[in-house]
């Protein structure tokens, strides 16, 4: 459990590194991997079998399907990339770090003693990574990757202090990012399409 | 009882795929007629049922009167939205703005969108709560971008963007909350049953709980529009059709209002009272404050409405935030009313823009002259809307108002009121200017409004006007009855 929160904690700092597209998605799917294992060591843990069940959906889900789905919106964007994000990639990963400091200290202080400490600081720290990637990436494939390692952190979060929500639910959690990420891309092609750059930093014609 | 939700359900989806497989522009409409009757009338028969059987509850399905409240809102903008809908995008398709495969497709989405939102208002479990609000979101997110140019597309990615953010905060709140119910009862006991986490609720840990919340209150306060996570409401509301306009702004924004309201029952038994009514407050008053500016100088006519609803969102949570009995009610009336005035503000909005081409404000002049009917409505509903008597929305501020003072919070009260009267200032200066602005250098094209828009909207405006004087029997009972739980907790 613990190498998988380390190497959780690298593909989520490696996401503040990536400037083309592809390597985003890949690392997403590594990362996505690692969710799944981690959700069935929990579950020959705690031996319960609802975790092997959300473990093979994440599999088919965020391992399968949703990077599936990118994969291909990518190749269809060959001269789309990340070149100057808002922060640029030194920065971002300096505020990574301060995200995971800042994770650890947030869970002594509010939840102590809730599940694995490292697991759950992992979790946080990923979320708040997440977080920061949809805020400093212009391309809109970075930001749905962001939106997933956020999801994936908070889905960790649930997995390391309550083993998981009840099976019903978490199907419901995991229908509704495949349908989130699908939107997200067929806006993406959609972007396309219409001539527009994916960089959606070009997307400033609403205001006021 | 439960066949009653699993029809109300089951309806949208259904009308939704027949709607699909039709091949006629009359048979469209047809189908959905009658769906969105039977829709209305099965909405209508459970509120009744809620109101002389009491509460039900089966399984994953719960419905009371605080659910009832908005099913009244539901039900009522179904009905409309639809029959605009059937005249609105007719004149689309006729226009050549869209073919009839998109019809077939906004309808398919419409009812999807429904559905998604009576899910909202009929489950029990907060999990599944969760999953439903953010199915609105996706739901709606392809309607805003129906048109698929540049501003829709821009607006639906704002819009995803943000409330799936959002809404992912909120799903962390959620987890702490089924954290702080493990810790009580155990796992696989109900979890994050609405029911039992009432049971419970005073055995919570408060400080968890206290974290859960604000990470609600965040979460699905994006959806409800609150300042400062309001960004993507008026982009959203402004680039989707009429009809949809009508929904987000007047049935989406109450749904997720419900939901907070569900999660506001529970933790009030554990933390403080203060700390949750500074928190309401504080997010009613800046949303209502950062509305002023951008309806004193706006140029777009869907904006402007945009911006009248983040203002609404923010009275409705400073009624709650104030937390007396009679605050609570104000603010329950004010979702209805407010749900009711501002669709048929969109759908006016809407039918204008549709005669005279453009969404400009400063463009659209006239319309007295244009639209007689439909520029006396809109007139009427404008004043509604910032608050005039006799009319609905007057009665609900009065009462939010009102209960601030009563609690003994002059200064708020009066800041306040102080932002309504810019607001009131800006909607009159810019809908006089329309309504009765020197005539129009560019024609509009002859606007001949179809027969089912036009019922939608004098039915509505009817309702603004009959609430403003009088308040059914059997609403005020829901109201009272909804209005305890939240208090009474």
């Amino acid at each position: 459990m613990s190498i998988l929160t380390i190497l959780l904690l690298f593909t989520s700092l490696g996401l503040t590194r990536v400037s083309k597209l592809k390597t985003g998605v890949n690392i997403i799917l590594i990362q996505s991997f690692m969710v799944g294992l981690a959700c069935a060591v929990v579950g020959i843990e705690a031996g319960a079998m609802h975790m092997y069940i959300a473990a093979i959906l994440t599999a088919v889900i965020k391992v399968g399907l949703i990077p599936y789905a990118l994969l291909s919106i990518v190749e269809k964007l060959e001269h789309e990339s990340e070149d100057h994000p808002i922060l640029n990639s030194n920065s971002t990963s300096i505020a990574a770090c301060i995200a995971v400091v800042l994770a650890y200290s947030l869970i002594d202080q509010t939840l102590p003693g809730a599940g694995s400490r490292d697991a759950l600081a992992t979790a946080v720290a990923m979320t708040l990574i997440g977080l920061l990637l949809i805020m400093t990436r212009r391309q809109a494939v970075m930001q749905i990757v962001g939106l997933i390692t956020m999801e994936n952190g908070i889905y960790l979060v649930g997995l390391s202090v309550t083993k998981g929500l009840p099976l019903i639910i978490e199907m419901g959690v995991f229908f509704d990012v495949l349908v989130a990420v699908v939107v997200l891309g067929i806006l993406t092609y959609r972007l396309k399409l219409a001539g527009i750059s994916t960089d959606t930093s070009m997307l400033k014609k609403l205001k006021g | 009882m439960g066949e009653l939700l699993f029809l109300a359900l089951l309806l949208p989806i259904v009308t939704g795929v027949l709607s699909m497989f039709q091949r006629t522009i009359a048979a469209v409409n047809i189908v959905n007629l009658i769906g969105s009757l039977l829709i209305s009338g099965t909405l209508g028969t459970i509120v009744y049922k809620v109101l002389v059987e009491d509460v039900f509850a089966y399984n994953m399905l719960y419905v009371d009167h605080l659910s009832a409240v908005f099913l009244v809102i539901v039900a009522v903008l179904t009905f409309t939205s639809i029959l605009v809908s059937i005249s609105y995008m007719e004149k689309e398709v006729v226009h050549g703005h869209i073919t009839f495969k998109m019809l077939r497709r906004y309808y398919g989405l419409l009812h999807l969108f429904v559905f998604t939102m009576i899910g909202v208002l009929v489950v029990e479990n907060l999990g599944l709560m969760w999953v439903a609000v953010e199915a609105t979101t996706l739901a709606s997110a392809l309607l805003v971008a129906f048109n698929f140019n540049h501003s829709a597309l821009e607006a639906a990615w704002k819009y995803v963007m943000v409330c799936t953010v959002g809404i992912c905060l909120a799903l962390l709140g959620t987890i702490l909350l089924y954290y702080a119910q493990v810790n009580v009862v155990g796992t696989d006991f109900q979890a994050l049953s609405w029911l039992d986490l009432k049971r419970v609720g005073s055995q919570l840990d408060p400080a968890i709980v206290k974290l859960a919340f604000i990470f609600i209150l965040i979460g699905y306060g994006t959806k409800v529009g609150l300042a400062p996570m309001h960004t993507w409401l008026p982009d959203a509301h402004s680039q989707a059709p009429a009809p949809i306009s009508g929904l987000l702004s007047g049935a989406l924004l109450s749904c997720a209002v419900y939901v907070i309201m569900r999660n506001f029952i529970i933790v009030q038994a554990v933390i403080n009272h203060e700390f949750l009514q500074y928190l309401l407050i504080g997010f009613g008053v800046i949303s209502i404050g950062i509305a002023v500016p951008f309806v004193l100088v706006q140029h777009d006519l869907k904006r402007l409405l945009a911006y009248s609803s983040v203002e609404h969102m923010g009275i409705i949570m400073l009624g709650f935030g104030i937390g007396t009995p009679l605050a609570v009610y104000g603010a329950l009336l004010h979702c209805i009313n407010h749900g009711i005035a501002k669709s048929v503000l969109f759908y006016m909005a809407g039918l204008f823009t549709q005669g005279y081409q453009t969404k400009h404000i400063a463009r659209i002049r006239g319309l007295i002259t244009a639209m007689p009917y439909l520029a006396t409505l809109f007139m009427i509903t404008i004043l509604a809307i910032t608050g005039m008597p006799p009319f609905s929305i007057f009665i609900s501020k009065f009462i939010i108002v009102g209960g601030t003072f009563e609690s003994g919070r002059i200064i708020l009260g009066s800041a306040v009121l102080f932002l309504m009267a810019g607001i009131f200032a800006g909607m009159m200066y810019y809908c006089l200017g329309m309504v009765f602005g020197s005539k129009p250098k560019r024609r509009p094209v002859a606007v001949v409004t179809s027969k089912p828009a036009l019922v939608a909207i004098s039915i509505s405006v009817g309702l603004v006007v009959i609430n403003g004087v009088y308040i059914p029997t059997w609403l005020h009972e829901i109201l009272y009855m909804a209005a305890k739980i939240v208090v009474g907790g």
